[in-house]
C-alpha cells in the first residue's frame, strides 16, 4: 500500500447556520490523481480551503504527511449552531496554520476564480512562487548579495513557464492573457512553490474542448514529472473520467460517493445528483 | 531564454542623476545662498525621502499608514537629543538644568539612531495591529501620531525633550558648508548634503523594492490571499515594510530637524502626514521617480511659486481680487481635488524614470525574434 498523503477526518465546515460540509472524511495516497466532483454550491472550494488554512473548519482534523495541519472542534458560539457529527471527538486538539506554512510544507494550489498578480507580468508571477524557499534575508536581498539564488529563481521561473506553454508570454501584464492561459499560469506559479501535493480548482473553467483534453494530458505529464500527487476539482466530465484514478462525490457537502471513474459512472446516487442537472 | 532587463534606462537614469547633483553643486556656489531656491531644494530633498517611505508602505505593500509626522516626530528629537553640543547643552535646556544626555555622537549615527527609533515604535505597533487581517493600521498610526505629540511636550519628560520647549543648536545643513580659517564659506555643500542623504535612503528603497522581497511586498498589494496562498507570511512581511518605511521617515525626521534648524513636536501635526500622503498621491501611488517630482513640485508650490497669491497685486491701479492671506491654500486645494478627481494616476502612475521607453523596448526585442 502507497503512502498517504492527505487525509481528512470528519471535516464539518459552517458558516453560522449554513452548512458548506457535513462530515466529509476522505484520503488521498502518493501519486494519485484524485477528483472531487459535485453539483454548483456542493462545497468543494470550501474542501480546498480548509486544507489550505484559508478557513479554520469547525469541526475535524487534515493531516498532511500523517502529521496534522488543522484540527478543531465546536467552540464557543458555535457549540450551540453546531449541526454536524462528533462534537467531542477532536477536543483537546487545536491545530491552525496559517496557508503560508501549509503551502511551505509542500501543498500548492489554484484558485477557482483566478487570483493573479494584476500589477505584474507572466514571468514575475511565477517568480514570486519561489519567494517562500529563499535562503536570503531583507538585508543581504535588498544589497543583492543573493545574485545566485536571484539568477536561479529566474532561470526556474523560465523554464516553468516554459513547461506550460507560456515563455513567449512572459513580459505580459498576467492579467492581459486569455482566460486559458492564465489558468496554465497558476499551475505555473503554484509548481514554483516545489509543492508535493497540487491542488487544481476547475483548471478547465473558461476552456475549449481543445484545450480541455491538452489540460488533461498535461496535468498527468506534471505529475510525473513533478512527482505530485493531484488533488482536483472539475466539472469537466470527459477530464475528470480521464485522468482521475479515483473520484469523489459530495452533494450539500456531504459524501455520496466515491470509487474509480468506471464505479462512479455506475453509481446510482450519483446518476440521481447529477440527473438533468449536468452542469457542462 | 532567460528574461534580462536592458541596461540602458538604467544608464540614462544614472545620468540623469548625475547631472542633477552637479547642477545643484554648481548652483550652491554661483547664487545667493539666500535665494529661494536653496529652500525649495532642501526641504524637497527631505520631502522626497518621507514621501518615497510612505509609498514602499502604502503604494508597494498596499497597508494604508498615517503615522509619518509621528515617526518623523521621533527621529527628529532623537537626532536633535543627541547631536546637541555639549557645552551648549546648558543654554537649550534651561529649565532642564541642561537635560539628561550629557554626551554627543556623530551626525551620521545619530542619524541611523533616529531612525531606528522610529522604526522600533512602528515594530511595536505593528505586533498586534497587522496581525489583523483589517485595515486598522491607519486608525492605530494616526493615533500614534497624536500621541507621541502629546507625550514629547510632557513636562516631565522634561530633561529628555525639552518639554514644550524647542530643541535647538545642534549641527543643521549649514554646517555641512566648508569654511576657511576666518569663517568665510569656501565650498557650499549645505544643499547637496541632503541630496547625498536623500539619495543614498532612496537608491537603498530601491535597491529593496527591486529584490525578491520587494515583489512580495507587491504580491501582498496585489492579493493577499493568492500572496499567503504562495507561501508568503502576511504578518511578517507587513511588518517588515512597516519598520523599514519608519525606519526612512524617521531619517527624514532628522533631515527635517536640520532643514529647520529647531525641533518642536507642536509643529508635526496630522496636517503634515496629509501633505506627504498627497506628495505621494499626486506623483503616483506605486512610483518612486513620481514621489520625489512631486515632492519638489509640492515644495516649490507651497514655499516659492504660489506665496505671490497671499499677497496683494497691482496690476497698475487695478488691485487684482482675491489675492490675500490664506488664498494660496484655496488655490492648492482646488489644484488637489483637481488631481484626485482627473489624474488618480498621479504624474508617473506606477512607472518609474527607468520604465520610460520600454515599450518601444519590448517593439524592439519582439523585431528581433
Ligand atoms: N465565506 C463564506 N461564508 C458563507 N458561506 C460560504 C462561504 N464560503 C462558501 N460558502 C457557502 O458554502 C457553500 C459551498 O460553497 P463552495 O464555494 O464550496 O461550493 P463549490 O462546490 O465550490 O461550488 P462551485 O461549483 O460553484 O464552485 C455555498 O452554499 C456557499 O454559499
Ligand atoms: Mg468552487
Amino acid at each position: 500500500m502507497s503512502k498517504n498523503v492527505l487525509r481528512l477526518e470528519n471535516i464539518t465546515m459552517q458558516f453560522g447556520g449554513v452548512v458548506a460540509i457535513n462530515d466529509l472524511s476522505m484520503r488521498i495516497d502518493e501519486g494519485e490523481i484524485v477528483a472531487l466532483i459535485g453539483p454548483n454550491g456542493a462545497g468543494k472550494t470550501t474542501a480546498f480551503n480548509c486544507i489550505t488554512g484559508v478557513y479554520e473548519p469547525t469541526n475535524g482534523a487534515v493531516y498532511f504527511h500523517d502529521k496534522v495541519i488543522a484540527a478543531a472542534h465546536p467552540t464557543g458560539k458555535m457549540k450551540r449552531m453546531y449541526a454536524g457529527n462528533d462534537p467531542e471527538k477532536f477536543k483537546g486538539m487545536h491545530v491552525q496554520m496559517t496557508p503560508d506554512k501549509i503551502t511551505h510544507m509542500g501543498i500548492a494550489r489554484t484558485f477557482q476564480n483566478i487570483r493573479l498578480f494584476k500589477s505584474q507580468t507572466a514571468f514575475e508571477n511565477v517568480l514570486i512562487g519561489t519567494h517562500l524557499r529563499r535562503t536570503s534575508n531583507v538585508f543581504s536581498a535588498t544589497f543583492h548579495l543573493n545574485d545566485k539564488e536571484e539568477n536561479r529563481n529566474r532561470e526556474k521561473a523560465m523554464e516553468l513557464l516554459d513547461i506550460v506553454g507560456l515563455a513567449d508570454v512572459a513580459e505580459e501584464k498576467a492579467t492581459s492573457l486569455p482566460y486559458g492561459k492564465q489558468r496554465r499560469l497558476e499551475i505555473a506559479r503554484a509548481l514554483a512553490t516545489e509543492p508535493t501535493l497540487l491542488l487544481l480548482d476547475e483548471p478547465a473553467a473558461g476552456m475549449n474542448p481543445q484545450e480541455t483534453i491538452e489540460l488533461g494530458q498535461f496535468i498527468q505529464q506534471i505529475k510525473n514529472d513533478f512527482n505530485l500527487t493531484v488533488f482536483v476539482i472539475e466539472h469537466h466530465m470527459d477530464l475528470v473520467m480521464g485522468i482521475s484514478d479515483r473520484i469523489y462525490v459530495i452533494e450539500f457537502g456531504k459524501q455520496i460517493a466515491e470509487g474509480t471513474p468506471e464505479e462512479i459512472q455506475n453509481n446510482q446516487a450519483v446518476i440521481d445528483a447529477y440527473l438533468g442537472g449536468n452542469d457542462e | 531564454m532567460k528574461s534580462k532587463q536592458s541596461k540602458r534606462p538604467f544608464i540614462i537614469t544614472w545620468v540623469v542623476v548625475a547631472v542633477i547633483y552637479l547642477a545643484v553643486f554648481i548652483a550652491e556656489q554661483k547664487l545667493p545662498a539666500t535665494s529661494m531656491l536653496f529652500t525649495v531644494l532642501k526641504k524637497g530633498a527631505t520631502y522626497a525621502l518621507v514621501a518615497v517611505s510612505m509609498n514602499l508602505l502604502n503604494g508597494f505593500t498596499g497597508i494604508f499608514s498615517l503615522g509619518q509626522a509621528g515617526f518623523m516626530l521621533v527621529g527628529a528629537y532623537v537626532y536633535g537629543i543627541f547631536t546637541i553640543p555639549v557645552e551648549l547643552r546648558a543654554q537649550v535646556y534651561q529649565y532642564y538644568d541642561g537635560g539628561l544626555v550629557q554626551f554627543t555622537v556623530p551626525v551620521v549615527l545619530a542619524m541611523i539612531m533616529a531612525g531606528l527609533a522610529a522604526a522600533f515604535f512602528a515594530f511595536l505597533i505593528g505586533l498586534p495591529v497587522l496581525r489583523l487581517k483589517s485595515d486598522y493600521l491607519a486608525i492605530a498610526t494616526l493615533g500614534f501620531a497624536e500621541i507621541v505629540r502629546a507625550i514629547f511636550q510632557w513636562n516631565n519628560l522634561g530633561p529628555l525633550t525639552n518639554g514644550s520647549n524647542m530643541l535647538r543648536l545642534f549641527p543643521n545643513f549649514n554646517d555641512f558648508n566648508l569654511r576657511d580659517a576666518d569663517g568665510n564659506v569656501t565650498v557650499y555643500l549645505s544643499t547637496l548634503i541632503p541630496f547625498i542623504i536623500s539619495g543614498v535612503c532612496i537608491f537603498l528603497i530601491v535597491l529593496l523594492i527591486r529584490s525578491n522581497y520587494g515583489r512580495a511586498f507587491k504580491a501582498i498589494r496585489d492579493d493577499e490571499v493568492a500572496a499567503e496562498a504562495m507561501g508568503i507570511n502576511l504578518a511578517h512581511h507587513k511588518q517588515l515594510a512597516f519598520c523599514i518605511s519608519s525606519f526612512f521617515a524617521g531619517v527624514g525626521g532628522a533631515m527635517l530637524a536640520m532643514y529647520q534648524t529647531t525641533v518642536q513636536a507642536k509643529s508635526f501635526t496630522t496636517a503634515m502626514t496629509y501633505e506627504i500622503l498627497l506628495i505621494v498621491v499626486i506623483g503616483g501611488i506605486g512610483s518612486v521617480t513620481g514621489s520625489v517630482i512631486s515632492s519638489f513640485l509640492f515644495v516649490a508650490c507651497s514655499e516659492w511659486w504660489l506665496r505671490f497669491l497671499d499677497e496683494k497685486q497691482m496690476i497698475g491701479d487695478f488691485e487684482v481680487p482675491f489675492l490675500r492671506n490664506g488664498f494660496r491654500l484655496v488655490v492648492f486645494s482646488v489644484i488637489i481635488m483637481i488631481v484626485v478627481l482627473f489624474f488618480r494616476r498621479g504624474i508617473m502612475g506606477d512607472k518609474e524614470l527607468w520604465d520610460l521607453g520600454s515599450g518601444a523596448k519590448k517593439q524592439e526585442r519582439r523585431a528581433a525574434k
